[in-house]
């Protein structure tokens, strides 16, 4: 079944370069594609491929959802979790115990409205009140094969003072082209924490596409990571509205693509209600001939007194070849606020490189120690070391360090 | 010169000052030592005008001049000054400019023109070798960049320029070295006169050893509780605060 | 140059007009209200001026005429009716006015803040004043002066006439008809401007100033300015006047274009103080400004502008780094109070190897205005150890007005060293009340702070201006705390 031709007929028209939100991220060449969406029996003919393990991070003691080509993988996946969490895939459920709730987005974006017209799955993760969840639940995505899809949407909610951690994990084999379309909503209950690691580490051609919009309560907490790894083109959009007083959020990532990747993140923070704090630390190197883009928005609404905002865009531009394209960007409407931003396009620091050098450590592994150094501040707040440990263990395998 | 009767202040809903009640003669120069969160801060604050405070009850009189009817600019104009205990920066104002606007600020007050050029450079000359405050310092934004000893010795030298008829000093002391204390109390001595008086705010009594006060006011939960001479300064070093306070209801103003 | 002389100048220069350009005969011309091609024509022919002008006209009339109104900027506004305004209109005497007691007392009270001497309070509010009688010797004496060194400053009409090829050489090389909408319609629509021409080697002695020739009516609306600095020159070229102006027309489309030579150097400085509409932002002027400059091998353009004015800015001015070593600047205070809303920024085109660009913005916004920056750093391929720093400050004074930022950073060299930082906060009452401790009453401790806070931006300009334009700092935000 081919998506873009004559199936599939938006109500919404498809971006250009001319909006302004995808101005640096034209994705004229997908509408050209031909991309065929699983179905579950499709899915039994192709089995698991042997470069992908279906545990993305062997040392963490987590529990894991997998989904192949969108579609749900029962026997890989540890479900149910602990008590106190509902944790079923749609297609497993009834719908009266189903999460249900809804931003819009499929009506805002045609990228929405595609996922909303072809969803396969998708994860409906409760956690009750005053819930910490032992261990962390890792939802892992895998799109293997020619011209396949994934539409997934998950929706999780954490009730008040409750606590969980979602990794979501995606990968792709080396002979896979098509799509992911992933959209994810969460809602953060007063006094409750949730912390979200988007990790993207796809290999062939493969087009990927992201959408985070996280709604926080009073006083909760989120702390965010978008790791992407690997990815032909690559697009993560994260939107957190603070909606009560107080809350905190902390949302880092980190980009490092290669040859011709491209890769986009798009944040936008806003500050709808007063005291709330956000800080924002995006930080890339542009390898080869690779794109970056950044755009960082953050909004503080005339309610939102006493907000402390913070963003930080960091850029290495490596190569010859290689282009950043960033747009960190403060709308402010309230006036007892302190908000900042900073944003760099620069090199390697060659006196710290000579230094080391000097020291008798060879390029490459002065390269490695510049380059963990750079991603340090980002990678310190991931919510555990196994994870942190397996992304720069792939971040070092793929640039050889 | 300035009474002081029965003050109450307080900020939110929360009553700091709870009928406070001193008087102080022209030359005098009064200490008023207190644990933390007695009230010092806020008489110091309520005195020179901040509309963070709001005044329950009582009165200042100064000279007969009601304070507490006058804004902050006015109160300075009258003579009241008051070096902050965190003073505040501000970026692009050059520490002369700033000074030349307060000075003509207050010599329109008395009807007085403008001070010439050259004597408001003579003034800043000799006030500023008082607080050995060097040339740099003077031409750079106010209080920018300014280490915390800076910062204190630019008030002394504010205050010098200013001439004030009551000089308000709040923890001048605190974050000083020995060295920065010594040359902020010599300034301080210097500037002591029988016209001028002082309110002297200060956590420890390491501070009355160099600018020697006529008397000693302890402030407790609002109010002052004991006055004495310069000894009392000692003995509250040797014994502390406890055996002072009153007891009160509410410890939450800390 | 002595504050009289300058006087005497504008007075002699405006009296100057009628030998220039616009005759008795058309005197009393007025277009009706729309634009069609024989529009274009016809300004045209009643400026007499040569085919190839034309041509360029209606190049540009075609290319606007296929383009839609921008609207990517952070400002709302009703849409001008381009199809209500009328294009000519002969240099209309003002009315005169007898004496300043027919003068808004509001628009008085402004001039004196400002230090206005009382014979440029009546000229500038449309007062009958009698020229000095040695204002002619004076204003000869710096035309000669300017004539020695091979120095053109005169209007575009007349350098059309007089210096047609340097006119042809560059206008639109920098702002092309088709750059965008407003430039396109100003293009075929042009009324009037500037020109300058500074020669090879040479240093213009004086500042130039439109404040020379500030009641030449008729150019505001369209207004066309192009400068050109030869190999090795400086001239500092200094627009508007800090004196308030009321206008008639909302909507200004200006262009301004800026060639520099190689190691050329131009310093470009405006005060814009029209009119910005009354509290509820009604009647105010639409500001629709296009401003660039192309600088060649080492050459470097200065551009500072305080921003009080309008109801809506619209301005970016610009510069293109083509040549190696060049070097771009950007200074800017924007004030926005009550309803005005102002998006504003440069930007910097890093073509040549080793260029450089600085941007220092400051915003400052009070009542219910909107207050944006907008910048583009863009660093082609071939633009080797090119380097940007850009800050950009915000200041609020009330909870119901607005500061926002969007910069663009477009970076296509791995040599390349950009740095953009960006802060909003709020003006301190704890200053406020330091100041006010030191005796200082709360509204000068509000100008003090401000001008402190744009302290950086009003150094780069002229002396004689940066006065005037502290004052009309503290002016623009009276009333906006408290």
């Amino acid at each position: 079944m081919s998506v873009f031709t004559d199936n599939f007929s938006a109500t919404l028209p498809p971006p250009t370069r001319k909006s302004e939100r995808w101005k640096y991220s034209p994705i004229a060449k997908l509408l050209n594609k031909e991309i065929s969406i699983s179905t579950e029996a499709a899915q039994g003919m192709n089995g698991w491929p042997e470069s992908v393990l279906p545990n993305p991070v062997l040392n963490l003691d987590a529990y894991l959802v997998v989904f192949k080509n969108g579609v749900f993988e029962p026997t890989l996946s540890d479900l149910p979790v602990s008590d106190g969490v509902d944790c079923i895939p749609f297609s497993k459920m009834d719908q009266s115990g189903s999460l249900d709730f809804t931003n819009g987005y499929h009506q805002k974006e045609w990228i929405g409205e595609l996922n909303e017209t072809y969803r396969q799955d998708g994860l409906s993760l409760h956690v009750h009140r005053n819930v910490k969840v032992d261990r962390p639940i890792v939802i892992h995505h895998l799109t293997d094969g020619n011209n396949v899809a994934s539409f997934p949407k998950h929706l999780i909610k954490v009730d008040e003072g409750g606590e969980l951690n979602v990794v979501v994990w995606s990968s792709a084999s080396d002979r896979s082209s098509g799509m992911y379309n992933g959209l994810l909503e969460a809602s953060i209950g007063p006094n409750a924490l949730l912390s979200l690691e988007k990790v993207c580490n796809e290999g062939g051609k493969v087009f990927h596409f992201s959408h985070e919009h996280i709604v926080q309560e009073r006083d909760s907490k989120l702390k965010m990571h978008t790791f992407t790894i690997k990815g032909d083109w690559v697009r993560n959009e994260l939107e957190i509205i603070s909606r009560g007083k107080g809350t905190d959020s902390v949302f880092n990532g980190a980009y490092l693509p290669l040859g011709a990747e491209h890769v986009d993140n798009h944040t936008t923070m806003d500050h709808t209600s007063s005291d709330g704090t956000s800080s924002e630390l995006y930080r890339g190197i542009m390898y080869g001939n690779s794109t970056g883009v950044f755009n960082g928005k953050v909004f503080v609404r005339p309610d939102a007194q006493k907000t402390n905002a913070f963003q930080q865009n960091t850029n290495i531009v490596a190569d010859r070849g290689a282009a950043i394209n960033t747009k960190p960007e403060l709308e402010i409407y309230a006036d007892d606020v302190k908000c900042s931003h900073g944003c760099t396009v620069g090199q390697f620091d060659l006196d710290a490189l000579f230094y080391l050098k000097s020291r008798g450590i060879d390029e490459k592994a002065a390269k490695a120690l510049l380059v963990e150094a750079f991603l340090a501040d980002v990678l310190s707040s991931v919510s555990s070391t196994e994870l942190c440990e397996e992304i720069m263990r792939l971040y070092t395998e793929r640039h050889g360090w | 010169m300035l009474k002081i009767n029965n003050l109450c202040a307080k900020v939110g809903d929360n009553e700091i000052l709870k009928g406070l009640s001193l008087e102080v003669k022209p030359g005098e120069l009064h200490a008023i030592m207190g644990p933390n969160g007695s009230g010092k801060s806020t008489l110091a604050a309520v005195l020179a005008g901040r509309d963070l405070y709001e005044v329950t009850g009582g009165s200042v009189d100064l000279d007969g001049i009601d304070l507490l009817d006058l804004e902050a600019s006015e109160r300075a104009r009258e003579g009241v000054f008051l070096a902050f205990q965190y003073p505040i920066e501000i970026p692009g104002v050059s520490n002369l400019n700033f000074m030349k606007a307060a000075l003509n600020g207050k010599r329109a007050h008395r009807g007085l023109e403008p001070i010439k050029a050259k004597d408001f450079l003579e003034k800043v000359k000799e006030c500023s070798s008082l607080v050995e405050l060097d040339g740099r310092l003077r031409d750079r934004s106010v209080n920018e960049g300014f280490s915390g000893g800076e910062k204190k010795r630019n008030e002394i030298f504010q205050m010098a320029m200013l001439e004030p008829k009551l000089a308000i000093l709040d923890e001048t002391d605190s974050g000083l070295d020995i060295d920065a204390l010594r040359v902020v109390s010599k300034g301080v001595n210097a500037m002591r006169s029988p016209e001028r008086s002082f309110i002297v705010i200060t956590h420890y009594q390491r501070l009355l050893e160099h600018i020697v006060p006529d008397f000693v006011h302890v402030l407790s939960n609002g109010k002052i509780v004991k006055s004495g001479g310069k000894e009392l300064a000692l003995e509250l070093e040797e014994k502390g605060y406890d055996w002072l306070k009153e007891p009160s209801h509410d410890t939450s103003n800390a | 140059m002595e504050r009289i002389d300058e006087d005497k100048l504008i007075d002699e220069v405006t009296g100057k007009n009628y030998e220039y350009g616009f005759t008795t005969d058309i005197e009393s011309d007025t277009l009706p209200p729309g634009l069609d091609e024989d529009v274009v024509r016809m300004i045209s022919a009643k400026k007499n001026e040569p085919e190839w002008l034309l041509n360029w006209r209606l190049e540009a009339f075609k290319v606007w005429s296929e383009m839609t109104e921008p609207d990517w900027a952070h400002v709302e506004y009703e849409k001008p009716d381009f199809q209500a305004i009328s294009y000519y209109s002969a240099p209309k005497q003002k009315k005169e006015l007898a004496s300043l007691d027919e003068v808004d007392p509001e628009l008085l009270k402004t001039m004196e803040k400002l230090g206005i001497s009382l014979e440029e309070q009546k000229r500038l509010s449309g007062v009958a004043v009698d020229f000095v009688m040695d204002s002619v010797s004076v204003a000869t004496s710096f035309k000669e002066k300017l004539g020695e060194l091979g120095v053109i400053f005169c209007s575009l009409g007349e350098a059309i006439q007089k210096h047609p090829e340097l006119v042809r050489k560059h206008l639109g090389t920098v702002v092309p008809q088709r750059d965008n909408y407003y430039a396109a319609l100003n293009s075929a629509v042009f009324t009037d401007g500037s020109f300058c021409y500074i020669p090879k080697g040479v240093r213009c002695p004086m500042e130039l100033s439109t404040y020379f020739r500030i009641n030449q009516a008729g150019t505001g609306q369209f207004e066309r300015t192009l400068i050109v600095a030869d190999e090795g020159s400086y001239v500092s070229y200094l627009e508007g006047c800090t004196a308030p102006q009321r206008d008639e027309n909302q909507l200004h489309a200006a262009v301004v274009e800026i060639i520099a030579n190689d190691e050329a150097e131009v310093r470009y400085s405006t005060v814009q103080n029209w009119y910005p509409g009354d509290k509820d932002g009604k009647g105010g002027v639409f500001n629709f400004v296009t401003k660039r400059g192309l600088c060649h091998r080492a050459a470097k353009i200065s551009w500072t502008q305080v921003e009080t004015g309008s109801a809506i800015t619209w301005k970016y001015p610009s510069c293109i780094l083509k040549g190696d070593d060049s070097i771009g600047e950007f200074f800017s205070v924007a004030v926005t109070n009550n309803k005005q809303q102002a998006d504003t920024g440069t930007k910097m085109i890093h073509i040549g190897k080793r260029t450089r660009s600085t941007i220092i913005s400051k915003g400052i916004s009070s009542g219910h205005s909107q207050n944006s920056y907008r910048g583009l750093v863009q660093i082609h391929p071939g633009a080797e150890n090119s380097r940007n720093f850009s800050v950009c400050d915000s200041l609020l004074m009330t909870d119901t007005c607005g500061a926002h930022t969007f910069p663009y950073i477009e970076v296509k060299n791995p040599t390349a060293q950009i740095e953009h930082e960006a802060s909003t906060s709020k003006i301190g009452d704890d200053q406020i009340f330091y100041c006010q401790q030191r005796g200082i009453e709360e509204e000068e401790a509000i100008g003090l702070i401000v001008k402190g806070y744009a302290k950086d931006v009003l150094n780069k300009l002229p002396m004689e201006f940066a006065v005037e334009a502290q004052k009309l700092l503290t002016i623009s935000l009276e009333g906006s705390v408290g």
